[in-house]
Parts: structure tokens; sequence; C-alpha cells
């Protein structure tokens, strides 16, 4: 099974960062794993700028996705880690006042074409306090998040590998990042 | 006084918020773009290393990281005052008109296209990218990915990286071209053109021979006459990557042309009240408010305000679009002269059309500079001797005129960063915009609430603006909603679509 973990937001914007924060500590813990040759299971992490279009494009090619974002809802605690799952955002296609489509209607689009795209996606999301301010650290309360949502998506990711893997519970791990500014 | 509130809340790129304020008699008084500005731009800049400002200003946005790279790298050219070689420009070029082709190519296909494609009164779940594919056949969506897919692959092999290119240094390029990649990214110039001119041939034929859409477009719906805002080079054609910054009246006539290190002697910046944002006008018109006309100095800095600036396109396919367009809307040349300039198109929805202009020129210019003999010359770089201490750099984003204005010390260490961004540009063209869209909609109190948030929608849309430049597609639902107030500020109605 191919997975890819894509941590979403804009790495110099305070909380909306805390998303590639996250993808980056995940690649890190998994980079540290000794990497076998013959396992046909690989994770793969990324950091992605936009949604939409290329989000879908960044997914492309996958079996599994788990996307992690900051989200501002009010609705939960700044810090808050929740899961969803795709069809809880996006119950409709609207067309939204953005440079291109919102995420399903661009899977649709890129299941009408036929793309390999993951058929199993997971969403994390983080209550964030600042998405507005440039700036390179999280506010206090949102770094607390991060070692909880690492870990819930590690349990989410191989939990389900050593089930889905019973034979081979090896798995590669490559991380595909641009790194930090200077 | 009652009030509109329209809350769109999308899922990409942040959100912004409209707001039609009604007047005694229940006529639209006033219609307002609110957009979530980002802050703190200056003071996460300053104190840092100037040449820094190319890898940093371009994670300001996740959708054109290529025009934020342009704009400071040539910013950082005369702040350390070097002439980048020839091929570097060249280069840079090469890879910013890959980076049109893609970001027209969206524009036109996923937000702009559904309107006339599908047309402005389908539902929303159908006014999209699958309804264009519905409409036009699945070979359309493969054309549209293939094309993405290209050009990501010529900006990743030119810029070193495919989002946070990495390939600009103050003087020059960080690598040059080898042959293969010049013949690779040849072909690929090709395939876009033959791309762009199917595009246009989908617009003649869905939009153009519509007579609904067509008396749309050129209806006085979203009709201004304001200044209008674009980058030409020395014989006054369309450039997207360097020239002078002309600026014409509502009639044509060239108002200024300057260099864009001079913009501050002609752009001023107007802080209303109701908002934090900041209005740019022409400063030596003077603000009048959000209204047009000769007086007023409104302007805009779109595809279609580049296009009333020019004499002409400087590639022979897109000249011939050029000229079409404008005879379509009975447009005569300003000096009666058979080379000259066309009078403006003040029909803002013909941006959709100037759109596609641009991605024909984008794909026919990267053909030239694929065959330019320069392309894959070694010399790529001067090495800076000195510090000048400021540094303006502008470009053409496909959102309008992107100016970055850094100011250092001896050391290069930044004392002062000034951005004005393609969008902000069109903060009052687009409440205009919208305000005209509701006019036609309230009249007298009454409301009529079909089709409302569409042609409200549409009015923005054109001017395809930047929202935040925020990532967040969480939580994702609720994309429109029309809270109705009465002159007690109580909501009186709700319309919300799912």
């Amino acid at each position: 099974m191919k997975t890819v973990v894509i941590g979403l937001g804009n790495p110099i914007l305070t909380d909306d960062s805390v998303g590639i924060r996250v993808s980056r500590v995940i690649g890190d813990l998994l980079s540290q794993q000794p990497e076998t040759a013959e396992s046909s299971d690989t994770i793969e992490i990324k950091e992605v700028y936009a949604g939409g279009i290329r989000l879908m494009d960044a997914m492309t090619g996958y079996d599994r996705a788990c996307i992690v974002d900051a989200m501002v809802t009010g609705r939960f605690r700044p810090g808050e880690v929740s899961e969803f799952r795709l069809e809880d955002l996006c119950s409709t296609r609207n067309i939204s006042c953005t440079h291109d489509t919102n995420l399903s209607t661009a899977l649709e689009f890129g299941r009408m074409l036929g793309l390999h795209l993951p058929t199993t996606i997971k969403i994390w999301g983080i209550e964030a306090c600042d998405v507005t301010s440039f700036g390179e650290q999280l506010t206090a309360g949102i770094e607390h998040a991060v070692p909880v949502a690492v870990s819930a998506i590690l349990s989410a990711l191989f939990g389900e590998l050593q089930i889905d893997a019973a034979a081979d519970e090896n798995v590669n791990v490559s991380v595909n990042v641009e790194g930090a500014i200077p | 006084m009652k009030r509109i509130s329209i809350d769109p809340i999308t899922r990409l790129e942040g959100h912004g918020k409209i707001e039609i304020f009604l007047n005694d008699e229940g006529d639209v008084a006033n219609a307002y773009f609110q957009v979530p500005e980002l802050r703190g731009f200056e003071r996460f800049s300053v104190g840092r290393l100037a040449e820094d400002m190319p890898v940093i200003t371009n994670r300001i946005c996740g959708v054109c990281p290529e025009a934020h790279h342009m704009a400071s790298v040539k910013a950082l050219d005369m702040l350390f005052g070097v002439e980048p070689p020839p091929a570097a420009k060249k280069i840079r070029e090469l890879l910013y008109m890959a980076f049109y082709v893609t970001d027209h190519t969206t524009h036109f296909y996923a937000l702009g296209g559904p309107d006339f494609i599908i047309g402005p009164d389908a539902p929303p779940s159908e006014r999209n990218i699958l309804g264009v594919i519905r409409k036009v056949g699945l070979d359309i969506g493969r054309q549209v990915i293939d094309c993405r897919a290209r050009n990501h692959h010529v900006i990743e092999m030119l810029g070193g990286r495919g989002v946070h290119l990495a390939g600009g240094l103050p003087g020059g390029w960080s690598k040059s071209v080898s042959e293969d990649e010049r013949k690779e990214i040849e072909e690929i110039a090709k395939k876009n053109i033959d791309f762009a001119l199917f595009s246009l041939r989908i617009f003649d034929d869905l939009v153009l021979k519509n007579k609904q859409y067509l008396d749309l477009v050129t209806s006085d719906v979203y009709l201004h006459k304001t200044y209008y805002m674009g980058t030409v080079d020395d014989k006054n054609r369309v450039n997207f990557y360097d020239g002078m910054i002309r600026i014409v009246d509502p009639d044509g006539k060239e108002f200024v042309k300057y260099s864009a290190a001079d913009y501050m002697q002609h752009i001023a910046e107007r802080v209303e009240p109701w908002t934090y944002l900041k209005f740019p006008y022409l400063k030596n018109v003077g603000w009048k408010g959000l209204v047009d006309g000769i007086d007023s100095g409104v302007y805009i800095a779109t595809p279609l305000s580049r296009l009333n600036v020019s004499d002409s396109m400087a590639t022979p396919l897109a000249q011939e679009q050029f000229e079409r367009m404008f005879e379509a809307f009975g447009s005569k040349k300003i000096d009666g002269k058979s080379n000259g300039r066309y009078q403006p198109i003040h029909h803002r929805l013909a941006t959709h059309w100037a759109r596609l202009i641009e991605l024909l020129y984008a794909a026919e210019h990267m053909l030239e500079l694929s065959r330019d003999p320069e392309i894959t010359s070694p010399d790529v770089r001067r090495i800076p001797q000195r510090i000048v201490g400021v540094g303006i750099g502008s470009v053409e984003a496909p959102r309008g005129t992107l100016t970055h204005h850094y100011v250092s010390d001896e050391r290069g260490v930044l004392t002062s960063v000034n951005l004005i961004v393609g969008t902000t540009n069109n903060y009052a063209p687009m409440s205009m915009s919208i305000r005209r869209a509701a006019e036609k909609l309230i009249s007298k109190g009454r409301i009529v609430e079909e089709g409302m948030l569409n042609r409200i929608e549409m009015a923005f849309r054109l001017y395809d603006p930047c929202l935040s430049c925020a990532t967040h597609f969480l939580p994702g639902q609720m994309p429109l909603k029309v809270i109705i107030r009465n002159s007690s500020s109580e909501i009186i109605r709700t319309l919300q679509r799912d």
C-alpha cells in the first residue's frame, strides 16, 4: 500500500503552519526507521501549500492519504485535534471563490479522468488561533497540539498497516519536503 | 438602513465578506468587498538578509509563488546594483511563461469558465470543472491536467523546485538550461500553443456563438469606465516580466508611463473607516470614492487592463485574437491609425476572454524563448559587487501588477519592506462590480434572491482575487451565506447555499 502524509498550510503564517510541522515530525520519526528493500508498503511525507486541484495532484498515485491542516472553526478549543472524513467536510461541490475548486470536486474530477487516487482519505484538523499574521512560531496553545496530532496519525498509519500487511510488516519511508526557509 | 451581508466561506484560500448597504428607499447605497488581509509581513522581514527574500516571499502564497519570486529577484537586482546577463533574464521569463500557462488555464476551466460554459444561472453543483467536462467532454479534463503537469515540470526543471522555486539570485539565475532541456521545453511550448488555441475555440463556440452569453458579456451589468494599468515593452506591447507601467484613462489616452521604481509618485493608498484594507488609487487623479469616470483615481490591474493599455501583442497568433476581441466590442483605434491602440473595453466580463488571449501569448512567447540561441548560454550570473540599499521590482502577476520594495542597510540587512500584491490593486473595482450586480437585483426594497449569489460571485470571480493566501480547506462548508438585516441590524432573512 502506498500512503502519503500531507502537511497542508503556509509555512510562514504562524499557526497556519501547524499541519506542515506535524508532517515534518512524522517524517523525522519515520526516517529513523531502518529501510527495507523488500516491502511494498511505503509512506511518503509531503508539504502542500494550496488546496483544491493542487492538493489532488499531491495525492495522485497513492492508495491512502492522511492530511493534516490548521482550521479556525470556533467550535473547538485552540490546539484541539479532530479527525474528519472527507464527507464530513465537503458535503457539497459548490464552486467557491478560490482559484480553482474545492477538494471533493477536485477528487471527483481526478476520478473521472481515471487518475489513481486514494480510496482512503483521513483528515486531521487542528484548531488554530492566529492564521493571518506572518511568523515562524506557533502560538503557545497550538504548539502542544503537534505531538498529539503526530501520535494520532502514527496510530492510524500503523494500526492499519499491521492489519493490511500481515505478511510483510516492513514499511519503507521517504520524505519529500522542501525544508525550512533560511 | 438595511444591511445585507454575504459571507463566502471558502475551502481553499481564506474568505472574504461582502456587505451591501441599502438606503432608506431600499435601493443599494454601497457594496463593499472586505478581504481578510495577512498582517505583519514587514515585521517578519525586517532584520533578514535581503538575498533571502526570493525564497521567503514565494511562501506568501501557495498559488502564485512564481510571481513573488520574480518580483523579489528583480528588486534584488536593483538593491545590489547588478544587471543580470541576457540569458538569465530569458530563463526567468521562460519559467514565468510556463507559470502563466498553468495559472490562466486553471482559472478558465475551473473557476471563470464554468459561468459561461455551464451558464450563470445553472445550479452551483454543476457550475464547476465537473460540469465543464460533462459539457465539453472528458478529453478536455485530461488536457487540463496534462497542461498543468507539463508546465509544472518546466517550472521545476528551471526553478530547482516545484512550488517554492529557488532559481532566482540577485544578478541572475542559479542554473543554465541544457540543450536537452531546451528541446523538451520547445515541445511543451508547442503543445501549449495548441491548447491555448483550442481553449479560444471553446470560448468562441460556447460563449461568443451563444446569444444569451454574448449579451451578458456585452451588457452593462459589469461595465465600469475606469483607468487601466499594465506593463508594456518598448513597443508598448503586453509584457508580463519587464517594461514600463502604463496607465490609460477611460477614453484610452495614455495618462502616464513610468518605471516601476517610481511607483510611489503615481500610486497612493486610501484608508476608509469601514475597513482596514487600503485602496490603491492614482495619486495624480485623486480619490473620489468607489466610483468610475475620468475624475476618479480608481484603476484596475487585470488581464483586461493589460490588453487595454497595450498597442498590440508581441506574438502573431495572440495579436489576431487581440484584434478580434476589440473589434467584437466595437472599439476603434485611438488615433485612427491602423497600428494604434484600441479604445479600452470597459465590460469586465471580457476579462475572461482577455485571459485566454494572454494564455496564447504566454505559450507563443515560451516557444520563442525556447528557440532563442541565447537560452542555453552558460553565462547566467553576475556576482553583485555592491549594495545600493533600495530595490524595487515589479512583474505582472496573473491577478495584477505586483510590486516588491525593499530597503536595506549597508550590510544588506532589510530595514523596510513594502509589497503591493496583484489583488490589492483591484479592491476598489471589485467592490464597484459587486455593487453593480446588486443594483440589478435590489430595487425599492425588493430583493431578488434568485441568482443573486451567482451574479455577485461572478462580479468578483473575474478578478480572480487572492482572498488571503491562506490555504485552509477546513471546515469546508457553507460557501456562501446571505444575511439580510433591518435598519436595527436585526436579521430578518438568511439565505444560505448548501
